[in-house]
């Protein structure tokens, strides 16, 4: 008798555990329900990329000078260099240079080891196309300059949350020339050299 | 004649013939599924002609166990009866159906003559309508306690043997091992032989480790 | 007990007064219910699908539909006219006879329960003596709809689907009408009108909710799993069943479906705010408010104002249920075929029994409280 109390008790107690457990979940979904909106209204409204962001690779074709390291360090040597040796002046000479952003991951380790800089990453993100093979850009379609969100007509720029100003969240509206919150980089990097000159 | 009997009497021809013919789609159509789904317009026939007659509360608790329970179980049996076998006629089946001939008309028959024997008084106290649940519990708990009890005892054992079922333990060991059924699209399992732990294969011992080998 | 409005009375006193006969009248006043009913619970549901789009969103940090009419209130519209306009598909080896008669079962029953939802004292369609059994008896045929269209699509996973519902709802629906008989127990009458009568009188705190805690949450959860809500949408688990009976169905069939759905959920709230939280009662009684103020129960306007208040308030609390079943929706995870049922046989329906027989002991000791 006293064991099928005890059934029932524990039954119950898990039960009202269960219940508050349900409780507690839907409290967090309430309080979900007055935070911002995280909504971007995508082709007229878009984010402006971070400075480190890591988009569409941007290629210079007379700075190459064809050495294949972008290639060596690719995890999957995704870069085609298509080169031949000049004989007169003993130098590469480069034909053609193409990336498919198919099948890119965009981990900028060419960026990184491109001796002459002639890599370079871009803000630009959508690269949609009907066909994939038209992912793969060549070198005058990695020439091509990124377009800038914030120069477009139709696009609304929109800041992201770490760009905001002090207290500010909802990126709509904001007045012209408001500072985000914090010091920027060239600044810290001025204080520091300041210090370091004292 | 007014409306409101005009409208009654078409809704029992209505009701009558759907009755019937659903009655007779049940026996008398191939697929078994057809059939099931008739019933269930069968019974729903009987909570109309239930609702004709004032009996509102019947004609719910009609459509509650028989459209909603039975006939959704016996749905169920159909639909999840996994057992694919040949029809193979029978070879007397001109007898059985014979004697289900037979049987049926003396049904019909002797219903019919109590039909017309029985001096059919037409009460004409009021119809209990809305209080007919009232109506309906007192006699449970009076004059027709005893069926009503027997009929209670009656779904505590079918709830009892289901449970027996259900509950594959209390079967004996060596009825479940003639029913042994090979699970739909498996192969019969065969004792695993690896071919290159055959006796005689160099990998069989287990002491070579593979630096040893490759000594 | 004075009767307030009784439009069906004015409507054909009004049709004898310009000439009619009276039973002409009468059959004049026939269709007009049906099409309120019609009309009524599919208005009901687009506010629903918007609102569930709306608070979908909003629990998810989103904004939702925006564009199409302010606050995006034309999105329900729109998803009708698609569905409406949408190639009627029937897949070739689809028994086509009862793969159309599926949707159908499913649907009727359900527009045919709002039949008995009271919105004031006489604000209700019909009052049968049968009540709520009527609905209980109703929402028991939708699953031979919902095997129907499981079997006649020929998909493995519509009929899993299919078996899956049936098996759902027929085993929720015991405990769902258990906590109704332990209401029904208190009130000496399965009639909705004498429910909420039951209730009213003590403002909110005469609601049934204080009085059958455990039965409005058995009746809540119960009611969730008839509707085929989350967390109990498994005969819809798109991860395991693509979508259950519905795989095979597209445009205005399954639009059908889409609306059984999204009614029964209005309904079973309906319901819910019917038994449990006084129905058209206002939090404090507006009687004796009147009576109070000293005006008379039939002055006209007040009479035009409670009926309204009644609507106004059985739909606000309908609607707050729909918006809990939202946010449970976003809360919890889907059950378990084995969970759902073990839920189901192994603990609310002992719960429920013993909650009726805990309200027929409470209604022999204290007959006061629990309707004598």
């Amino acid at each position: 008798m006293l064991k099928f109390l005890k059934q029932v008790t524990d039954y119950t107690k898990e039960a009202v555990q269960a219940a508050r457990y349900i409780g507690q979940g839907l409290s967090v979904t309430f309080d979900h329900m007055q935070r911002r909106p995280i909504t971007v209204q995508y082709p007229y409204e878009k984010l402006i990329p971070s400075e480190r962001f890591r988009g569409r690779i941007h290629f210079e074709f007379d700075k190459c000078i064809a050495c294949e390291v972008c290639v060596r360090v690719c995890p999957i040597n995704l870069p085609v260099v298509d080169w031949e040796f000049n004989k007169e002046t003993k130098k590469k000479k480069l034909n053609h240079y193409s990336i498919d952003f198919g099948v890119c991951i965009f981990c900028g380790n060419c960026v990184e080891y491109c001796p002459t800089n002639c890599l370079s990453m871009t803000e630009e993100y959508d690269l949609c196309t009907y066909d994939r093979h038209e992912l793969n850009f060549d070198n005058v379609a990695l020439g091509r300059l990124p377009y800038k969100v914030t120069q477009d007509p139709m696009v609304q720029p929109m800041r992201e949350l770490a760009y905001l100003p002090k207290g500010v969240l909802y990126p709509h509206g904001l007045p012209a020339g408001s500072r985000r919150a914090g010091k920027l980089p060239e600044e810290i990097l001025e204080e520091a050299e300041e210090n370091g000159a004292k | 004649m007014n409306l409101a009997d005009g409208v009654q009497i078409v809704s029992f021809g209505v009701l009558a013939l759907m009755m019937l013919g659903a009655a007779l789609g049940v026996v008398l159509l191939e697929n078994i599924v057809y059939s099931a789904f008739l019933l269930g317009g069968v019974f729903i026939s009987i909570a109309g002609l239930y609702i004709l007659l004032n009996a509102g509360f019947v004609a719910a608790a009609q459509v509650l166990i028989y459209v909603g329970a039975v006939n959704v179980l016996i749905l169920f049996g159909i639909m999840l009866v996994n057992k694919r076998q040949n029809f193979v006629p029978l070879r007397n089946a001109w007898v059985g159906k014979i004697t289900t001939a037979a049987v049926c008309l003396g049904l019909f028959a002797l219903l019919g003559t109590m039909v017309l024997a029985t001096p059919w008084a037409i009460s004409t106290a009021p119809v209990a309508g809305d209080t007919s649940t009232v109506v309906i519990g007192m006699h449970f708990f009076s004059d027709f306690l005893l069926p009503f009890e027997l009929a209670s005892v009656l779904l505590l054992m079918a709830l009892i043997g289901a449970i027996v079922l259900a509950r594959r333990e209390f079967l004996p060991d060596a009825l479940e091992r003639e029913e042994t059924q090979q699970p739909v699209l498996t192969l019969p399992e065969r004792p695993r032989e690896l071919a290159s732990a055959a006796p005689g294969s160099p990998d069989r011992t287990l002491g070579t480790s593979p630096t040893q080998r490759n000594v | 007990m004075n009767s307030g409005i009784d439009l069906q009375g004015s409507f054909i006193q009004l049709l004898v007064d310009l000439g009619l006969p009276v039973e002409v009248a009468r059959v004049a006043w026939l269709p007009l219910p049906m099409l309120l009913v019609l009309v009524g619970a599919t208005l009901g549901v687009l506010v629903t699908t918007w609102l569930e789009r709306k608070i979908s969103a909003a629990a998810q940090q989103r904004i939702g539909p925006e564009f199409a009419g302010p606050l995006g209130m034309l999105i329900p519209i729109a998803d009708g006219l698609k569905l409406l306009v949408k190639e009627d598909i029937i897949p070739a080896k689809a028994d086509s006879l009862l793969f159309t008669l599926g949707p159908a079962i499913v649907v009727i029953p359900v527009f045919l329960s709002f039949l008995i939802v009271p919105f004031g004292q006489n604000l209700l369609i019909t009052d049968l003596g049968i009540g709520v059994f009527l609905w209980i008896s109703l929402s028991s045929i939708a699953p031979i709809g919902l095997l129907m269209a499981g079997y006649a699509s020929n998909n493995k996973y519509s009929l899993l689907g299919g078996l899956r519902a049936a098996a759902q709802s027929i085993s929720y629906e015991i405990p769902l009408a258990l906590s109704v008989v332990a209401i029904v127990m208190m009130s000496n009458s399965l009639s909705t009108i004498d429910i909420v009568q039951q209730q009213s009188g003590y403002g909110i705190l005469g609601w049934n909710v204080w009085r059958q805690p455990i039965g409005f949450l058995i009746f809540w959860i119960a009611a969730l799993a008839e509707c085929e809500r989350l967390p109990f949408d498994l005969p819809e688990a798109e991860e395991e069943l693509v979508a259950g009976y519905q795989t095979e169905y597209a445009g205005i069939k399954f639009g059908l479906f889409y609306l059984g759905s999204y009614v029964n959920l209005v309904l079973s709230s309906l319901f819910v705010s019917v038994l449990y939280l006084g129905g058209w009662n206002f939090i404090i009684p507006i009687e004796s408010l009147a009576s109070w103020l000293s005006i008379s129960e039939s002055t006209p306007w007040l009479q035009v104002l409670t009926g309204s208040l009644g609507i106004i308030m059985t739909l606000l609390k309908a609607y707050l249920l729909v918006f809990l079943a939202i946010l449970l929706r976003w809360t919890l995870p889907r059950v378990r075929i084995d969970q759902l049922l073990d839920l189901g046989w192994k603990f609310l329906l002992p719960v429920s029994l013993v909650n009726l027989l805990l309200t027929a002991a409470l209604k022999l000791t204290f007959p006061f409280a629990f309707g004598g």
